[in-house]
Parts: structure tokens; C-alpha cells; sequence
């Protein structure tokens, strides 16, 4: 069965990647349908959705249009998940698997490193580095990268110390390859499904990350996220529920989304695990 | 006597990953811009010089970085915390004050995931394809992907005010002066909306992980076996497949159950709950370096305990792990 | 324009005024109210921020206090003599007070608390003490205060939060802050300290032995501390709190609050204050260097825009540096409206070529960083290449303190007087680094200096009013800072509290007289 067929099976899989494509096509169209700053007071403050033409999702506190901020946020909001992830990615792999394929001393140190990292709580360690690093999209990524490393890194060094051992690995290494090319060629390319599976979770964490740190005003103000919508919606949420109300939804159908894709993947491509389920 | 070593073994590396910590810490905050005197004199709304450097060399923050990390760093090992710059309370009774409604909530908000999530997810193994089990799995997913602080604000708009059924804010009712069981159901009331949602997003983690351990399980050898002896379906369920389900979740419990004091910055900050989270987040913003480290000291003290704690259930869950491993 | 709301709010301080007058005050009854942020600490004088002041305005006292029209109404001083040269003040205490503690009140304690207590530990009175030559006691319940110059707003300057009378028996030859009495706070006010729970309420009891007849009504005060502005707004809405003090919630949810049953409000008990936003311009560097820049962005500017969607209509957009407050209000000066158009000319010609600069709003609340939003987008419509940098409390005081902006929102009191509230931000001696209150902008005229600094004791008032007028005229061109808006400040509470703002300091010191109608 091909990859796609496996991945179309399970249904759900296949709405959360409609869902995240109907998204991406969001942000992609959103400078094309409006090409006016999304931070522009355009209209009477507080509208209500369909209450006026043009105005679909109706203005926010200041009269900014509701709908662009949306779009434009999809945008932005993706943005961050994905550096954030890559970033964070970047961290853990070459960590773990360092850890995992050399083992011993290396591998304690490599982990002592990594729980250190995980004994100070997740997200009080990302307001902090936040609020160190004053808030920008930069100093957003950052922290939630160097949040959200440490399972990539414990993940990479399982699956290595379970491959390093196997027979191909042997025998690449009795042909004379470098450590660095069984690392690179040999063992990274089998443990990318987990990985991918993993990192398609970490985008949805890192949107709900952003969203968070933006309620506690802790976001990047020249840019419309839909944790700012949020954030700068909630002082109003009683007479204008619309504002915090569609960000939610889009932050919860980015993340929904993004869960059943990963489920998706995990089934696609580790099928001998997730048969039956 | 095997388990006795091993916990000797952990504390002691727990003491020396708390000491790196601390250092750790303290450089960081460094690393912030503002220090506590400008922010005092700031909020004065009037301050000249003089009243800045009265603040300085009060707080000792004229000396070298090398002297302060080192006065405080020889504090805590005697277990000084110092004071709090902004209150001038010793940080160590301000935790101590703060830290029980920190605990009853994520204690609370623990307790409820779990067994709400096992429940959950178990219910969702046993009825794999059908409607039910799709159903609930759904909505955990659900409940995992909606931002806390949005089920917060939502949950104090209907149920605080529009149906007016529970407190809005607050650990008990101020000025009510309620003592003994009165006041045992006044903290309790006051408990229901915040723990409910913070439980809300980790009950979720719970139940995926119980329905996917259980199938997993459900798979076994043991399992087979087991089905092969003509056992009930529900006593396999139950005896086999869940008590081995379990250890994953234990695991995963215990690396959630530190962190959740992190978690409830939100939660606490939406609910005014007087607990260590939002504590942490006002020492972090009056840049009240003493609290603030004293806040991260315990909170990864908390982890640490936490983590040793899961090591011995599981041990005792699992028999088959041997302490000397 | 006056927004409906604006209107509602004098007809709530209409009918609430003429309630007071009905009916008789009854005893009794507790106010739940806010306290927002915590305050560090609850002894003034030591701790001058607003949240001490307000909670400690009930426990300590002034020689004075003010009306709402800032004349002066006795309080531990049951009156004054000014000599003809505007030199000398004598203050006739009352003879009936004592502490907290049972002990009596008397001038020494008045003699400790200026000469000693404040001038070591307190900024803004040391600002006012700079002119007082000698302070005597001249029998137990007389002082005498001799100036090296007749300074003009001397007598404006004894409100309980900039000039408290603190107890001597307890502070003389203590190291202050570390003083025991601290965490138990001992005055002479209305209500005494009760508790403290941190993170949660300051309770404050009536004072059985107040030296007032019948005096305070209230057996008590609770401040409740809630972090959360949404949840003070449902406190509120739900009964538990009765009264709102002004800033306790965000301006947005104000129409909704005020709109509720039972619930009035009053724009009064903040003359003393008169909170003014104002933007930092730098003046040393950049495109803010310039003059024409900085009148740019004034022009750039919708303030109206601001007032009525930011602050509900509430408050006033200011001509020039002196508030409507501020006396000395030179009011013949050309407006800065909203005006695109000229901001880009001035623009052009300075040639201005598209420098970026930055913004930093002021880290206190959704208000300022919406109003931040809007500036920015004001500017960006004129052709001014900003972005905005967040930033927190902490970011803010430092960046300020450093000089190191372009554009900052701020806000100042002004205390009743020029030269108390306005002369600061101006005067070249005033331009040190490390404080965000004094002349952070970097603005040097020499002709402003000798102005303020002559009119600050010139006497009588007529000369000062010259000297203001010209000031304000050399100001209203320079345009060293931005004028943003006088803050209007409303307080909400519900309608059966009575009596409630009594005084320029609103419920800083509005409990002594408040009673319940229940």
C-alpha cells in the first residue's frame, strides 16, 4: 500500500489535512485579499460579524478589520510553529543522537544536560526567557524552541540505541565508514518517522505556546498573531465575544488539525505499530 | 535497603542538579533589562539618585555580579532565601504561604485528570470502532487543542456570571469568616472552576495516551493468552490489559505533575488564585530577583521529588524492574 | 465631543451628590473595594507609589487636605497663618489626636516626620523641603515652617501621600526600613490595620478613638487584591466588590460596568493627581531631534480618536503642557488638531528620509498598548517609517532611565501646581539618567529654565501667571514632548455607598467620610 493510500485511511488524518490546507491557502491568499495593514483602523469600533459589507467577521476594539487580522495571523501564527520547531528540532536531533549512538559518558552527560533543561518548568522557563529577551518574533521562537527540545532529544537517542546495534549498522561500520556517516546515512534516516510524527505535534504545541504567552501580554506587537487577537481581545470578551472568539477557533482547528495529521503520519508510516487501532 | 540506596543516589544528584540551577538561574535574570531598584523607584513615581542608591546598596546590588551569585548562592545552601525586594518579606515564608493553594489546585486538577482520563481513555479502548469511542477520543482532542486561558475565561463568563453557580476569583470568600467545614466547602466551591480547567487539557493527555497503551497492551502475548483461557472480556480488560497499560501513563503523570505548577501561572492568573505561579510571574515582572530564583528553586525541587516519586510507583507497579538496575 | 457616556457620568454625580444630601448617614457595614497591583509596602512616605497611597491614604494623615478644587480643608492642622512675604507658615494642630497606639500627636511628631523621616527617605517631599529653611515646634501643638523663599505651591504640598505625619515615638533613631512597626502600619486615619493577607485582601477596621465625632461611619475596609483585570470586572459585577477605584479595570469593559443597575460613578477625586499622558520625544537624536518632527507627530496624532474609543469619552485633550487642572493655564494658544496633511509638510520640509524609529508603549495595561497601536498607525499614515517595541515594567524603567528610545508613552501627575507637576519634565538641571520622571526627553532652553524657576517663587500670583503665560508659548512650539491626553479617571461604585469622593484624592482618603446605605 503506498504511503498516501495507508494515510487516507484513516479518516480523520485525512480531514486534519484538509483543514491545515485550507489554512495554508489562508495565509497564502491573505496578502491577496487584503493588501491593506491588517493593524489599519478602517471602521467603527466593536461591528459585529455580518453586520456591515466587507466587514464578514465584523472590527475589534480599535475598528481593525477582524477578518484580515485572521488571514494575516494564519499566516504568522504557522510561521512561529514552524521555526519554532525547527529551531527546536535542531537542538534535539544532533543531541539525542549524539546521546544515543555513542553511549557511556557521553550519553550521561548529554542527558544530564537535557533533564536539567526539563527540571525547570516548561512554560514558566519560556516567560522567563521572554521577558529576558524582551518580546519580539525572535525572542518568541527562541523560547519555545528551548523549551521544546528536550522530547526530541530523548526520542532521537531511543530510537539510536535500539538501531545502533542492528545488523546494518555493523556492518557499515566494518566497511570503514565514519561515525558521522552512520550517523548521518545510516541510523537519522530511520528514526525520521517518529521524528515527523513528533514534529507535527510540536507545531500544535508551539501555536498554543504562542497563544499563551501572548495572554500574558508577552507577544511580539508589530506582528497580528492569533494569540495577540486573543490576548488583546479578552479585556473584552463580555461585549464582544467575536474577537476572541474566531482566533480561538482557528488556533483550535490549526492544533486539531495538526494532531490528526500527525496520527495520520504515525499510521502511514509506522504501520506494524498502529495496526488495529 | 536496595531502595534505600537508590534514593540516597537520586537525592544526591538532585542536590547537585539544584545547585547548577540556581547558578543557572541567577545568570539568567542577569540577563534582564531593569533591576528591582528602578522598578521600585519607578512605581514611586518620583525618585532622584539618592533614593536609587539607598535602593542599591539596601538590595546589595552595587557590588559585583561574582559577590551577589556568591552571597546568594551561600545563602541557599545554609537554606537563606533572603527577602523579597519589593515586599521586604523573607521569600522563603512568602513561598510557605503560597504554596499550599498552589498544591490543593494542581493536586486537585491531578487527581481529576487522571482518573477522569484513565476512565476515559479505557472506556475508548474497549469500544474501538465504535460511534462512543470515536466520540470521546474527539473530544479529548478537543479539550487538548483549545487554549487553557480560553476555557478559563469562558467557563468564569457562564458559569460565574451569567448562571451564577460558582465564585468567579479568589481561595475563599473574603470577609465571610467562615471556620471548620464551612470553610472546607467555601475553598472547595472556589476550587471547582480553576481545577476543572486546568485538569481539562491534561485529562485529554491522559485519556490518548490510556486508549493507545491500551491497545498496545491489548496486543500482548499475555493478552492472547489469557483470551485463549476463556477469561471474560472484562476481566482481561481489567486485570491484564489496563494494570499493564498503566506504567506508560505512570511515567508520563510524573513528568506532567511537575510541570503542572508551571501550567497554573494561567490558570492562577485568570482565577486570582493566591498560588506560586502568578507569584512567579509578578517577581518575574517587578523583577524581584530573590523571589523569583526562590520560586525556580522550588519548583524544579517539586519536579525533582516528583520524578523520584514516579520512579518508585513504577517500580512497585512493575515488578519486573529490579532496584539495582 | 461628549460620548453619551460622559453625559451619563455628570447625571450619576448629580444624582448622587443630592442623595448624600437626603438622607442621614447610617453607622456600620463593611466596603469591599481593590487594590491593584499588591503594593509593596503600607508605609508612606517610605513607599509613595499609587496602591500605597491609596490603601495607606485611610490610615495616616496630612496637616491638610483638599477639595476637589484643591483649596485647602483642615485635617490634623485645624488651621494656618501665612505671613505677609509668603515666608513663614504656622500650623495650629488639633489637640485631640492621638496614634493608633494611644499615644498623643503632637508638633514633634510633626518636626520628626519633615525634618527627618521624609527627608531622608522621600523624593517628591524632598523636592518641596529644598525650600524650607527651619522647622520648629513652638509648644506641643504648634509649627512653625520658615522658607528660604516664599515657593509658591507650599501649601498645596501636605496631602497624607506625598507628606504624611508618621508616629516619632516609634521611628526616632531606627534604621526606617527595617523598622518593626512596618508590617503594622500606626496613624493617626480613620481606619487602623488590621491583616494582610498577600495575594489575597488588606483589611482595615474602624478607628474607635477617631478624634472626629461620629467619624468614620464604615466598621471596615477590605482591599481585595486580584491580579486579573477581567476578574475584577466580575468581582464587581457580581456583588463582591462594591467599589472600583479608578485604573482597577480595563477602560473597555467601563460602559458595560457603569451601565449595570445600582451602580454610579464620578469623574471626581483626582484634581490632585490629574494624571497627564504624554509622549517622550527624544530630543538629543534622530528624527525626534527635531522640531518640526516632533509638531509633525503632533499633527499626525487623532487624540480625539483616542479619547472617545480608548478612554469612553472621559478625560480631555490638552492644548499645550499646562492641564486644565494646573493653574496658570495660558489658553490662547493655536490647537494641534488632527491634521495629515500639514504633518507631512513639515514632514518634507526637514526632509525627512524615512529613518526608522521606535515606540515604546507604556507597560500598563491593554489601554496604553491599544493606544500605542493607534499612534503607530497614525504615524505610519503620515510616512513616518515606527515600529513598536515591547517591552515590561522593568524594560521600560530601564530604556527611559538609559535614554535609550525614540517615541514613549508616559503618564505624570500634577500634583495642583506647576511647579510641583509640570516644571519638572522641562527644566535642564532635571536631565539624569536612571529616573523615568524627571526631563527624560533632554529638552535645554535656557529662557524656560529662568521662567519656571522665577515663577516657582514669585509672589503673588499675578506675577507668577505672567511668567507661566510666555513659558507655555516658548513650549507650545518647542514641542519638547508630545501632549497626549489629560486622563479621566472614573471611579464606579454602587450607588448606596455614600460620600465616597469627598476630596482632590478621590478614595485615597474617601472612606472617612463614606457610609453605607443598607
Amino acid at each position: 500500500m503506498s504511503f498516501f493510500a495507508r494515510f487516507a485511511q484513516n479518516r480523520g488524518a485525512l480531514i486534519g489535512l484538509i483543514i491545515l490546507l485550507l489554512i495554508i491557502v489562508m495565509a497564502i491568499l491573505a496578502p491577496l485579499l487584503f493588501p491593506e495593514s491588517p493593524w489599519r483602523m478602517v471602521q467603527r469600533p466593536f461591528l459585529p460579524p455580518l453586520s456591515q459589507d466587507g466587514y464578514l467577521l465584523g472590527t475589534d476594539t480599535m475598528g481593525r478589520n477582524v477578518a484580515a487580522g485572521l488571514m494575516h495571523g494564519a499566516w504568522v501564527s504557522l510561521l512561529i510553529g514552524l521555526v519554532s520547531t525547527s529551531v527546536a528540532l535542531l537542538i534535539g536531533v544532533p543531541l539525542g543522537a549524539i546521546a544515543g549512538y555513542y553511549g557511556g559518558l557521553i550519553d550521561d552527560v548529554l542527558m544530564r544536560f537535557t533533564e536539567f533543561f526539563q527540571t525547570i518548568p516548561n512554560f514558566a522557563l519560556a516567560i522567563v526567557l521572554v521577558a529576558i529577551m524582551q518580546p519580539s518574533i525572535t525572542s518568541i521562537v527562541l523560547a519555545i524552541a528551548l523549551v521544546s527540545w528536550p522530547p526530541v532529544a530523548r526520542l532521537v537517542r531511543a530510537e539510536f540505541m535500539s538501531l545502533r546495534h542492528r545488523e546494518y549498522v555493523e556492518a557499515a561500520r566494518l566497511v570503514g565508514q565514519t561515525n558521522s556517516t552512520i550517523i548521518l546515512r545510516q541510523i537519522l534516516p530511520n528514526t525520521l518517522s517518529p521524528i515527523i510524527v513528533l514534529a507535527s505535534l510540536m507545531v500544535a504545541t508551539a501555536i498554543l505556546l504562542e497563544s499563551a504567552l501572548s495572554f500574558l501580554g508577552l507577544g511580539d506587537p508589530n506582528v497580528m498573531s492569533w494569540g495577540y487577537m486573543i490576548g488583546a481581545a479578552r479585556t473584552v470578551i463580555r461585549q464582544a465575544w467575536w474577537l476572541s472568539f474566531f482566533p480561538g477557533v482557528a488556533i483550535l482547528l490549526t492544533v486539531l488539525a495538526l494532531n490528526l495529521v500527525g496520527e495520520g503520519l504515525d499510521d502511514a508510516l509506522n504501520p506494524k505499530l498502529s495496526r488495529e487501532r | 535497603m536496595v531502595y534505600a540506596r537508590l534514593i540516597l543516589m537520586r537525592l544526591f544528584k538532585a542536590v547537585i542538579v539544584l545547585f547548577l540551577i540556581v547558578i543557572f538561574n541567577f545568570l539568567l535574570i542577569q540577563l534582564a533589562p531593569g533591576d528591582p531598584a528602578a522598578i521600585l523607584a519607578g512605581e514611586a513615581g518620583a525618585a532622584d539618585q539618592e533614593f536609587l542608591n539607598q535602593l542599591r546598596e539596601r538590595f546589595g546590588l552595587d557590588q559585583p555580579m561574582y559577590v551577589q551569585l556568591w552571597r546568594y548562592v551561600s545563602g541557599i545552601a545554609m537554606l537563606d532565601f533572603g527577602y523579597s525586594y519589593r515586599l521586604g518579606v523573607p521569600v522563603f515564608d512568602l513561598i510557605m504561604d503560597r504554596l499550599p493553594a498552589t498544591l490543593l489546585l494542581t493536586g486537585t486538577a491531578f487527581v481529576l485528570s487522571l482518573v477522569l482520563g484513565i476512565v476515559a481513555g479505557s472506556m475508548a479502548a474497549a469500544r474501538v470502532k465504535k460511534p462512543s469511542g470515536s466520540l470521546i477520543m474527539a473530544l479529548a482532542l478537543v479539550f487538548y487543542a483549545t487554549p487553557l486561558f480560553w476555557v478559563a475565561l469562558m467557563s468564569v463568563v457562564v458559569f460565574s456570571v451569567y448562571l451564577g453557580w460558582l465564585p468567579a476569583y479568589g481561595l475563599y470568600t473574603v470577609g465571610a469568616g467562615h471556620t471548620g467545614f464551612a470553610l472546607v466547602l467555601d475553598v472547595a466551591t472556589h476550587l471547582i472552576l480553576p481545577a476543572t480547567t486546568l485538569a481539562l487539557f491534561f485529562m485529554a493527555i491522559y485519556t490518548r495516551m490510556t486508549r493507545t497503551s491500551m491497545l498496545d497492551a491489548a496486543q500482548q502475548d499475555f493478552v492472547k493468552t489469557a483470551r485463549a483461557k476463556g477469561l471474560k472480556p472484562s476481566v482481561i480488560q481489567r486485570r491484564h490489559i489496563l494494570r499493564n497499560a498503566l506504567l506508560p501513563i505512570i511515567t508520563l503523570a510524573g513528568l506532567q505533575a511537575g510541570q503542572m505548577v508551571g501550567g497554573a501561572i494561567l490558570t492562577e492568573t485568570v482565577f486570582a488564585w493566591p498560588g506560586i505561579g502568578r507569584l512567579m510571574f509578578e517577581a518575574l515582572q517587578q523583577r524581584d530577583y530573590n523571589l523569583l530564583l526562590g520560586i525556580f528553586f522550588f519548583s524544579a525541587a517539586l519536579v525533582i521529588v516528583f520524578n523520584i516519586l514516579t520512579d518508585l510507583v513504577y517500580r512497585l507497579a512493575d515488578p519486573r524492574i529490579k532496584g539495582a538496575s | 465631543m461628549r460620548t453619551p457616556l460622559a453625559l451619563a457620568i455628570s447625571a450619576a454625580a448629580l444624582a448622587f451628590s443630592s442623595a448624600a444630601l437626603a438622607d442621614d448617614p447610617k453607622q456600620g457595614g463593611t466596603v469591599n473595594t481593590i487594590i491593584q497591583p499588591e503594593p509593596p509596602g503600607l508605609v508612606l512616605g517610605m513607599v509613595q507609589n499609587a496602591p500605597t497611597r491609596t490603601v495607606a491614604g485611610n490610615i495616616y494623615e496630612g496637616l491638610l487636605r483638599y477639595t476637589t478644587d484643591l483649596e485647602p480643608m483642615p485635617q490634623l492642622a485645624e488651621s494656618w497663618d501665612v505671613s505677609d512675604d509668603g515666608r513663614t507658615y504656622t500650623f495650629h494642630l488639633r489637640e485631640d489626636v492621638t496614634w493608633h497606639d494611644g499615644e498623643p500627636f503632637t508638633a514633634d511628631d510633626v518636626v520628626f516626620s519633615a525634618d527627618v523621616f521624609h527627608r531622608e527617605l522621600n523624593p517628591s517631599a524632598r523636592a518641596v523641603l529644598q525650600h524650607v529653611e527651619s522647622i520648629e515646634a513652638t509648644d506641643d501643638h504648634t509649627v512653625v515652617f520658615t522658607l528660604t523663599d516664599p515657593f509658591g505651591p507650599f501649601l498645596i504640598s501636605f496631602e497624607a501621600g506625598t507628606f504624611t505625619m508618621v508616629p516619632e515615638h516609634l521611628y526616632a533613631d531606627t534604621d526606617f526600613r527595617n523598622n518593626e512597626h512596618n508590617d503594622h502600619p500606626i496613624g493617626t486615619g480613620p481606619f487602623k490595620f488590621a491583616n494582610w493577607e498577600r495575594g489575597t485582601v488588606i483589611e482595615l477596621v474602624k478607628n474607635d478613638d477617631y478624634y472626629e465625632d461620629g467619624l468614620p461611619y464604615l466598621d471596615g475596609v477590605n482591599w481585595h487584591i486580584i491580579p486579573d483585570g477581567g476578574s475584577r470586572a466580575v468581582a464587581f459585577e457580581n456583588g463582591t466588590i462594591d467599589v472600583l477605584p479608578s485604573g482597577t479595570v480595563e477602560n473597555f469593559d467601563i460602559p458595560r460596568l457603569s451601565a449595570m443597575d445600582n451602580v454610579c460613578m464620578t469623574e471626581e477625586g483626582h484634581e490632585y493627581f490629574s494624571p497627564f499622558a504624554m509622549l517622550w520625544m527624544n530630543n538629543r537624536e534622530g528624527p525626534t531631534a527635531d522640531k518640526r518632527f516632533r509638531q509633525a507627530v503632533m499633527y499626525a496624532m487623532d487624540r480625539e480618536f483616542a479619547k472617545d474609543v480608548l478612554w469612553n469619552g472621559l478625560g480631555n485633550v490638552p492644548l499645550s503642557a499646562f492641564g486644565s487642572n494646573a493653574r496658570f493655564q495660558h489658553d490662547g494658544l493655536e490647537p494641534y488638531d488632527h491634521n495629515p496633511e500639514r504633518a507631512r509638510e513639515l514632514l518634507a520640509e526637514m526632509d525627512y528620509n524615512g529613518e526608522e524609529i521606535t515606540i515604546l508603549p507604556l507597560p500598563y495595561g491593554e489601554t496604553w498598548t491599544r493606544w500605542a497601536e493607534a499612534v503607530q498607525q497614525n504615524l505610519r499614515e503620515v510616512g513616518i517609517n515606527v515600529s513598536t517595541q515591547a517591552t515590561d515594567v522593568g524594560g521600560w524603567n530601564q530604556r527611559l532611565g538609559d535614554w535609550d528610545y525614540d517615541l514613549a508613552f508616559t503618564y505624570l501627575y500634577q500634583y495642583g501646581d506647576p511647579a510641583l507637576g509640570i516644571s519638572r519634565t522641562y527644566l535642564s538641571d532635571n536631565i539624569a539618567k536612571g529616573s523615568p520622571w524627571n526631563n527624560v526627553e533632554g529638552y535645554e532652553n535656557e529662557r524656560v529654565d529662568e521662567l519656571f524657576n522665577e515663577a516657582a517663587t514669585a509672589f503673588p500670583d499675578e506675577e507668577r501667571e505672567a511668567l507661566y503665560s510666555e513659558v507655555q508659548e516658548i513650549l507650545h512650539e518647542d514641542v519638547p514632548v508630545g501632549w497626549l491626553m489629560e486622563l479621566g479617571f472614573p471611579t464606579l461604585f454602587r450607588c448606596d455607598v455614600q460620600n465616597l469622593v469627598t476630596s482632590g484624592v478621590g478614595v485615597n482618603d474617601g472612606f472617612k467620610d463614606a457610609w453605607l446605605d443598607r
